[in-house]
């Protein structure tokens, strides 16, 4: 029946146990401190500390999120999550548990048919949860967002570390690229030129930019701001009106400094041409010259314009190592401030991106969700040995507890899903 | 010898049906709400827009729990496991606040100077033209 027979049970044994005396032994009988089938309490105890499991997860999560001051916790957008996609995954949850529930309802009026069909709808929703999980997943690790090194390309701020990372990413990038180069035949490169094209000027008009420009600089206010207009090229978070604004005044400020080096690159050549003539016309003296005292005295003046001529072409080609760098900033700045999406969108390309805490954020999404994605694994291979059984209404204490976890999960996704992807 | 299979149950088993799916659109208005809320000029305030969510969550965790976990119709031994539970991750939450607002409220040196840039710059527009040095 129920608990209320339970003390005139245990009554019962007494009297029994001194009616007939020291004949018998005691007869013990189990007496439930909780009037629920052994099974349920179990269940019910062990969702009790899976409560305060998944309680300390999203606690850890809380203290970093909301201790987190304004502005250095990721947006959804930075890390690539979709709201919509985690409303269709909570709706997918809610209809599994209301599977779960109608095929409890159905093996207890003794329908197993039915209730094997809405167990196997249950799990069909289930796999269909964890398959929005993994294209979820799939989409952060394409990304570069991983939990932590050393696959993760996420970088707390633009600063030197950060910089020396692009770098090497970049020209290991650049390395696969001649590599393949070589070992391929020629003439089916040309599709991959541009690309190549594209990390070049990258590499020379901003990464070797940035890095001369750190060096030279003595105001760490302009080191602060190169670094952050790298990455922010390679990565927008927002638009960014401070580096723009910066990007736009160097860019200006290079093409006065590229005008100036054309100016002084025009005399330099011109001096150049007049002393490259001078030589000629000397040499051609020389040849004509018969006379052999005057003969050394043109060549004594033939050395002088000679060496004249050599510190010209020296000068000339100073300017030009000067006018390279500044040119390829400027061909960068031009080609690349165009586009909205950053470097990695546009190219395709890994390089390594800055998101403030966007490591302590991916450490904790991952952690939990990859427990709350395991816990409905195990939801799944519960409902897979259930449906070996014939599910009539002996089974339906076992369905009930089946369900009992599996509507936990469900509650724990209800917690996640405003947390993570509306927070 | 006690046996509670499905005693404590409401019997009318056509009701339960009508409770449940009752209970499942709730859940998905709940949920499209909670959507909604994102979206809304209620996170002009963060607090007040996370405090909504917060409170249509357990909304939605406490139909979740009182129906679909039968909680409604079981006997009394319901409080016996779910209220020290309840307790137990309250208690965890709450002794976590105190952190919370310390890690909030002091931004120290050390901290300040190790920690991710915050995205509000201190500069306005009109400080960041600033010519190159060369």
């Amino acid at each position: 029946m129920n608990s209320k027979a339970s003390p005139s049970d245990s009554t019962k044994i007494a009297k029994g146990d001194k009616d007939e005396g020291s004949h018998t032994h005691i007869e013990l009988k189990y007496q439930p401190a909780v009037p629920v089938p052994k099974g349920k309490l179990a269940v019910w105890l062990f969702l009790s500390t899976e409560i305060m499991f998944f309680t300390a997860l999203i606690g850890t999560y809380i203290v970093l999120r909301f201790g987190a001051p304004e502005g250095t916790w990721p947006t959804p957008e930075d890390v690539r999550v979709l709201e919509w996609l985690g409303a269709v995954n909570t709706f997918v949850l809610i209809c599994s548990s209301v599977t779960v529930v109608f095929g409890m309802e159905a093996a207890k009026q003794n329908h197993p048919g039915k209730a094997k069909k809405w167990l196997l709808a249950t799990f069909v929703l289930g796999c269909g949860f964890l398959g929005i999980k993994a294209y979820e997943y799939n989409s952060k690790f394409e990304h570069g967002i991983h939990p932590g090194t050393p696959r993760s390309l996420l970088y707390d701020r633009a600063d030197l570390n950060y910089l020396s990372a692009v770098k090497a990413n970049l020209d290991a990038e650049i390395l696969k690229i001649e590599k393949k180069k070589t070992a391929l035949a020629s003439e089916s490169v040309h599709s991959h030129g541009g690309g190549e094209k594209d990390l070049i000027l990258i590499r020379a008009g901003l990464v070797q930019w940035t890095q001369k420009t750190v060096g030279e600089t003595e105001s760490p206010m302009v080191r602060q701001l190169v670094l952050e207009s790298l990455a922010h090229q390679i990565n927008p978070r927002r638009p960014n009106p401070r580096v723009e604004t910066y990007l736009a005044n160097e860019a200006a400020d290079v093409k006065n400094q590229i005008a100036e080096l054309l100016g002084q690159q025009e005399v330099v050549d011109e001096d150049v041409r007049q002393l490259q003539e001078r030589v000629n016309a000397i040499t051609k003296e020389l040849g004509l010259e018969q006379d052999e005292t005057k003969k050394s005295n043109i060549e004594i003046r033939l050395a002088t314009a000679t060496d004249e001529s050599k510190a010209a072409a020296t000068r000339s080609t100073e300017v030009v190592d000067l006018l390279a760098p500044l040119e390829s900033r400027i061909a960068a700045y031009q080609q690349f401030n165009q586009i909205h999406d950053g470097l990695n969108e546009h190219f395709h390309l890994r390089l390594p991106m800055v998101i403030p805490s966007g490591n302590t954020w991916a450490n904790t999404y991952f952690l939990m969700t990859g427990f709350h994605a395991l816990h409905v694994l195990g939801g799944l291979i519960a409902f897979i040995v259930l449906m070996t059984f014939r599910l009539d209404s002996s089974k339906a204490g076992l369905m009930e507890n089946v369900g009992l976890y599996w509507h936990f999960v469900d509650i724990v996704w209800i917690f996640l899903f405003p947390l993570l992807y509306l927070f | 010898m006690i046996e509670t299979k499905s005693v404590d149950r409401d019997p009318s088993e056509k009701s339960n049906t009508k409770v449940f799916v009752l209970v499942f659109l709730m859940l998905c208005v709940l949920t499209a709400l909670s959507f909604w809320v994102a979206n809304s000029y209620l996170m002009e305030n963060k607090v007040v827009g996370w405090a909504a969510m917060m409170m249509v969550s357990v909304a939605k965790a406490m139909l979740v729990i009182l129906f679909f976990m039968h909680l409604w119709w079981e006997r009394a031994w319901k409080y016996v496991l779910t209220i020290p539970a309840l307790f137990m991750g309250l208690l965890l939450v709450l002794l976590l606040v105190p952190d919370v607002g310390y890690r909030y409220l002091t931004y120290s040196k050390d901290r300040r100077e190790n920690a991710p840039e915050p995205v509000v710059s201190e500069l306005t527009e009109g400080d960041s033209v600033i010519p190159i040095s060369d």
